[in-house]
C-alpha cells in the first residue's frame, strides 16, 4: 500500500519526517562540512531507498514520494533542520524530472530505478570553459555514428564527476544552426570508458568538489538522447526553473542562521548591541524570505508554472546566506581565519566551512548578476 | 625608494607564486627571505639607528607592510617589526635579541592573549614566578617557526616580559591552520623556564603601543592586499569573454569594479594617513584611536573586494588553481587578527568618546 503523504495534516507529516530522520540518520553524518563520495552515505542511502522516501517530488508511480509542494517544503525543512546530507542527488533532482518529462517509457523504466537505487550516479554537464553564464555557447560535439553519439570536447565545473558513473549534458548537435540555442541536444553518458577523462580541481577552501571533464571520441548509444534531437535547449530551460525554485528555499539560510544563533550566544557575542542588531536583521531576513517562498510554493500548489520573478528568491536568499556565515566568522572574533570546528561548550562549529559553502550560491545555478538581468528585463520590463 | 626596494624584492622572489609553494609545502616560512628582507633593513626600520635599525617611522614601516600584502608574503614582517622589536626596542634595546631579529638571525613570536572558557579572549592569568612560566596563551602567530616566545605574564609585582626559548621544558604548542596555510599557535606552559627581560607597569604600557603600531601596520598589509586583488580582478574582467564580449563591458561590472576601486584608494589614503599620524603622536591613546582607524578601514575594503573579486570571477574565482583565492584567504586571516572592522570601530568610539570627556 502506498501512502498518501499528501492525505496527512502538515504537522502529522512533519513529526514523521522529524521521527525518522531522528531515529535513523548516522550521528557521524550530520551537518558534513564537505560533499561526501557515495561510498561515505551509502548505508544512509540504503535507509532512505528502503523506506521510498530517495525522491520525495518525483511521483509515486515512478517509485517517488509524490509530495505536494506544501510537504517537499517540509520535508526539506525536516532534512536541513536535523543537517541531513541531501547525498548524490543530481540522479534525483535533475535527471529524474527530466527523464520524467521528457524521456520514453523505455527510458524511464531503464534509467529511474537505477537512479532510486544509485546505482547509477550521476553529474551534470553544463559549464564548459567558454560557456558559464552564456551557457548556449558550448561548444562540445556530439556526432552520430551508427549506433552511437561520438561526443568530442571538454566540460567544467562538474561537481563530482571524479565519484559519478553517468554524465547528463548538454552537446552541440548542429553546429551549422541559425541560432546558438537551436542545435543543443541533452545526452545522457557513462563515464566509465576510455574517451571520458576527468581532472579534479580544488576549491579555495582545499576540497576536491568539481572536475574537468574530457571527452575524446567517448560514446554513448542513440537511446541516450533525452527528447528531440537539436531540441535541449528549451528543455535545460525547463529544468532551471525547478533548479531556481529549489537554489532560492530558505533551507540553507535557516540552517545557518541557527549555528550562528549557538555560535554567537555560546561566544557571548550578543553582549554587544551591534551584534544583536545584525543578527536580528539576518533572522528577519530569513523569515520574510520564508514567506515569500511560500507564496511561490503556493503558486506551485495550485498548479501554475513559475514565472521569470522566481528569481528573486534565489538573489535575496544566497546572499542572505552569505552575510550570516561573514556574521559567524565576526562572532569568532580572533578564530575568524581558523579552519576546523571551533568549540563553544561541547559542539563544535565550523565557521569557515560555512563561510566557504556560501560563496558559490552568487555563482552558479544562474550567477545573481544574470538573475538580476533577467528580472530587469521579464519582470520590471526594462527596455535592452 | 623603500617602496621599490621592497617590491623588487619580492618579485624577483617569485611573487604570490613563491607565496603559493611556501603554503603548499605546509605553510611556514622562507630562511632566505628572512635573511635577504633583514639585508634590506626591513625589520629594523623603525628601530633608531644606534640599535642597528633604520630609524624610520610607522610610515615607512606601513610601506613595506603594503608590499609584503601584495604579494600576500607568508614571512613574519608586520610580527617582526610591530611586536617583537615593539616590545624589545621600548624595554630593552640593549638585549641581544634586538640585534638578532634586525639581522633576521631569528624569528620571535609574541605571546599576550589568553582563551577563555567560551573560546573567546579573557583576562591574563598566566604567571611566571622563580623563573618559571604556568599557564597559557592563545592567538600566537608565527608560533611554528619561532625560535623562541616573548610572553606577557603576571609576575610577584605586576606584570613581565619574559622569553621563553622553542623547545624550552613544560611548553606545548598546537598549531591550529589557518585560512591561509599559515598556523596560529596555543602555547601551555607548566614549570617552562623563561628569562626576564622587564618588569613593571612599563611592560603594559609597552605592549599596548607595540599592538597599536601592529594593528595599524596589519592594516597596511591589507591595503596592499586590497590593491593587488582589485588589479588581478580588473585584469580578468578585461580579458574573460561571455556573451561575445568582455564582461568588463557590462555596465553593472563596470560599476562594481569602479566601486571597488574607489574602496581600495578609500583605504589607502585613509591607511596612510592614520600611520603618519601616529608617527607624530605620543598619546598611547590617540595612537590606539588611529590604529583602530586603520584596521577598520583596512578590513572592511578588503573582505569587500577579495569577495566581490571571487564574484567576478565566477566559478575560477572559487578555485585554488587562480591566485584570487589566495587573497580572500589571507584577508581572512589578516582581518581576524587583532580585531576585525567592527571591533575596531567600536574602540574607535569610545576612544573618541573618551579624548572628548577629557
Ligand atoms: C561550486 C560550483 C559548482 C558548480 N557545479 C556545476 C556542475 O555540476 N555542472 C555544471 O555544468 N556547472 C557547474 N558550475 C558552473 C556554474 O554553472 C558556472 O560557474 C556559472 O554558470 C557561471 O559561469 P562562469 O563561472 O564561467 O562565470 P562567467 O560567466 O565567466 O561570469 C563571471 C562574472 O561575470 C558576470 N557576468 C557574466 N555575464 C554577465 C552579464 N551578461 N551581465 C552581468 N554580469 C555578467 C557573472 O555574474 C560573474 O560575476 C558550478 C560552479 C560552482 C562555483
Amino acid at each position: 500500500m502506498m501512502t498518501d503523504w499528501n492525505a496527512m495534516s502538515d504537522a502529522d507529516f512533519r513529526k514523521e519526517v522529524r521521527g525518522f530522520f531522528e531515529a535513523e540518520y548516522p550521528e557521524e553524518l550530520r551537518n558534513l562540512p564537505h560533499r561526501p563520495k557515495f561510498a561515505e552515505i551509502a548505508h544512509w542511502h540504503r535507509k532512505l531507498h528502503a523506506k521510498g522516501w530517495v525522491a520525495p517530488a518525483w511521483p509515486a508511480e515512478y517509485g517517488g514520494m509524490g509530495l505536494n509542494a506544501a510537504k517537499l517544503l517540509i520535508f526539506y525543512e525536516e532534512q536541513q533542520r536535523w543537517g541531513v546530507n541531501r547525498g548524490r542527488d543530481m540522479g534525483v533532482q535533475m535527471v529524474g524530472p527530466l527523464i520524467i518529462k521528457f524521456g520514453t517509457q523505455e527510458q524511464k523504466d531503464y534509467w529511474l530505478p537505477r537512479i532510486l537505487s544509485c546505482e547509477d550516479i550521476w553529474c551534470q554537464g553544463y559549464s564548459e570553459p567558454g560557456a558559464g553564464s552564456d551557457l548556449a555557447n558550448l561548444r562540445t560535439r556530439a556526432e552520430i555514428d551508427g549506433d552511437d553519439f561520438v561526443i568530442n570536447g571538454q566540460k567544467i565545473w562538474t561537481t563530482m564527476a571524479h565519484d559519478a558513473t553517468h554524465i547528463f549534458m548538454l552537446v552541440r548537435t548542429d553546429p551549422d544552426a541559425p541560432k546558438k540555442q537551436q542545435g543543443i541536444s541533452f545526452l545522457l553518458a557513462p563515464m566509465d570508458q576510455s574517451g571520458v577523462e576527468v581532472r579534479t580541481i580544488t576549491t579555495l577552501s582545499g576540497e576536491t568538489e568539481f572536475c574537468e571533464v574530457f571527452f575524446d571520441n567517448a560514446r554513448t548509444p542513440r537511446e541516450n538522447l533525452v527528447g528531440e534531437l537539436n531540441k535541449g535547449w528549451t528543455m535545460a530551460k525547463a529544468l532551471l526553473s525547478f533548479e531556481r525554485i529549489f537554489i532560492g528555499s530558505p533551507s540553507l539560510a535557516q540552517n545557518a542562521l541557527g549555528q550562528l544563533e549557538s555560535f554567537a550566544r555560546g561566544r557571548g557575542a550578543f553582549d554587544d548591541p551591534v551584534f544583536r542588531d545584525r543578527f536580528a536583521q539576518a533572522a528577519l531576513d530569513v523569515e520574510d524570505h520564508a514567506a515569500l517562498y511560500a507564496r511561490f510554493a503556493d503558486q506551485l500548489k495550485r498548479g501554475e508554472t513559475l514565472g521569470a520573478d522566481v528569481s528573486m528568491l534565489k538573489i535575496w536568499v544566497t546572499e542572505c546566506f552569505q552575510r550570516i556565515t561573514e556574521l559567524m566568522i565576526e562572532a569568532a572574533g580572533p578564530d575568524g581565519g581558523t579552519i576546523g570546528p571551533l568549540q563553544v561548550g561541547n559542539v563544535g562549529v565550523d565557521v569557515l566551512s560555512s563561510f566557504y559553502k556560501a560563496r558559490p550560491g552568487t555563482i552558479y545555478g544562474g550567477s545573481n548578476e544574470i538573475q538580476r538581468n533577467i528580472l530587469s528585463k521579464a519582470v520590471l520590463g526594462l527596455p535592452g | 625608494m623603500l617602496r621599490e626596494s621592497a617590491r623588487t624584492l619580492f618579485e624577483r622572489a617569485g611573487g604570490s607564486g613563491r607565496s603559493r609553494k611556501l603554503r603548499d609545502s605546509g605553510g611556514g616560512w622562507d630562511a632566505d627571505m628572512i635573511h635577504e628582507l633583514a639585508e634590506a633593513g626591513v625589520f629594523g626600520v623603525t628601530v633608531p639607528e644606534e640599535n642597528g635599525g633604520l630609524g624610520m617611522g610607522l610610515a615607512a614601516g606601513g610601506v613595506i607592510a603594503e608590499e609584503v600584502g601584495r604579494v600576500i608574503a607568508p614571512e613574519p614582517v608586520v610580527v617582526t617589526v610591530g611586536l617583537s622589536l615593539g616590545l624589545l626596542r621600548r624595554l630593552c634595546p640593549d638585549h641581544a635579541k634586538l640585534e638578532q631579529l634586525v639581522g633576521g638571525e631569528t624569528v620571535l613570536a609574541v605571546a599576550w592573549q589568553e582563551r577563555g572558557p567560551n573560546g573567546g579572549p579573557a583576562e591574563a592569568s598566566c604567571r611566571y614566578a622563580d623563573g618559571k612560566l604556568t599557564g597559557g596563551k592563545a592567538w600566537v602567530v608565527g608560533a611554528s617557526g619561532a625560535q623562541g616566545f616573548l610572553v606577557v605574564a603576571q609576575g610577584d609585582a605586576g606584570p613581565v616580559l619574559v622569553l621563553a626559548q622553542a623547545g624550552a621544558d613544560g611548553l606545548s604548542v598546537e598549531a591550529r591552520r589557518q585560512a591561509d596555510g599559515s598556523a596560529m599557535g596555543e602555547l601551555s606552559f607548566s614549570g617552562t623556564p623563561a628569562e626576564r627581560l622587564a618588569s613593571g607597569d612599563t611592560v603594559q604600557d609597552a605592549l599596548a603601543d607595540a599592538v597599536s603600531d601592529t594593528t595599524a601596520l596589519a592594516a597596511a598589509e591589507l591595503v596592499g592586499l586590497s590593491a593587488r586583488a582589485f588589479e588581478i580582478t580588473l585584469e580578468y574582467i578585461k580579458t574573460r569573454e561571455q556573451f561575445d564580449k568582455p564582461i568588463g563591458s557590462f555596465q553593472v561590472i563596470q560599476h562594481r569594479a569602479v566601486d571597488l576601486n574607489v574602496m581600495c584608494e578609500v583605504a589607502q589614503s585613509g591607511v596612510r594617513e592614520a600611520l603618519g599620524l601616529m608617527d607624530g603622536e605620543a598619546d598611547p591613546k590617540v595612537r590606539a584611536r588611529l590604529a583602530s582607524r586603520a584596521k577598520a578601514r583596512a578590513v572592511t575594503a578588503a573582505k569587500k573586494i577579495t569577495r566581490d573579486a571571487i564574484q567576478l570571477h565566477g566559478a575560477v574565482g572559487y578555485t585554488d588553481e587562480f591566485d584570487i583565492g589566495l587573497y580572500l584567504n589571507r584577508a581572512l586571516v589578516l582581518s581576524a587578527w587583532l580585531g576585525d572592522d567592527a571591533y575596531h570601530r567600536r574602540l574607535w568610539f569610545m576612544a573618541r568618546e573618551a579624548e572628548g570627556a577629557a
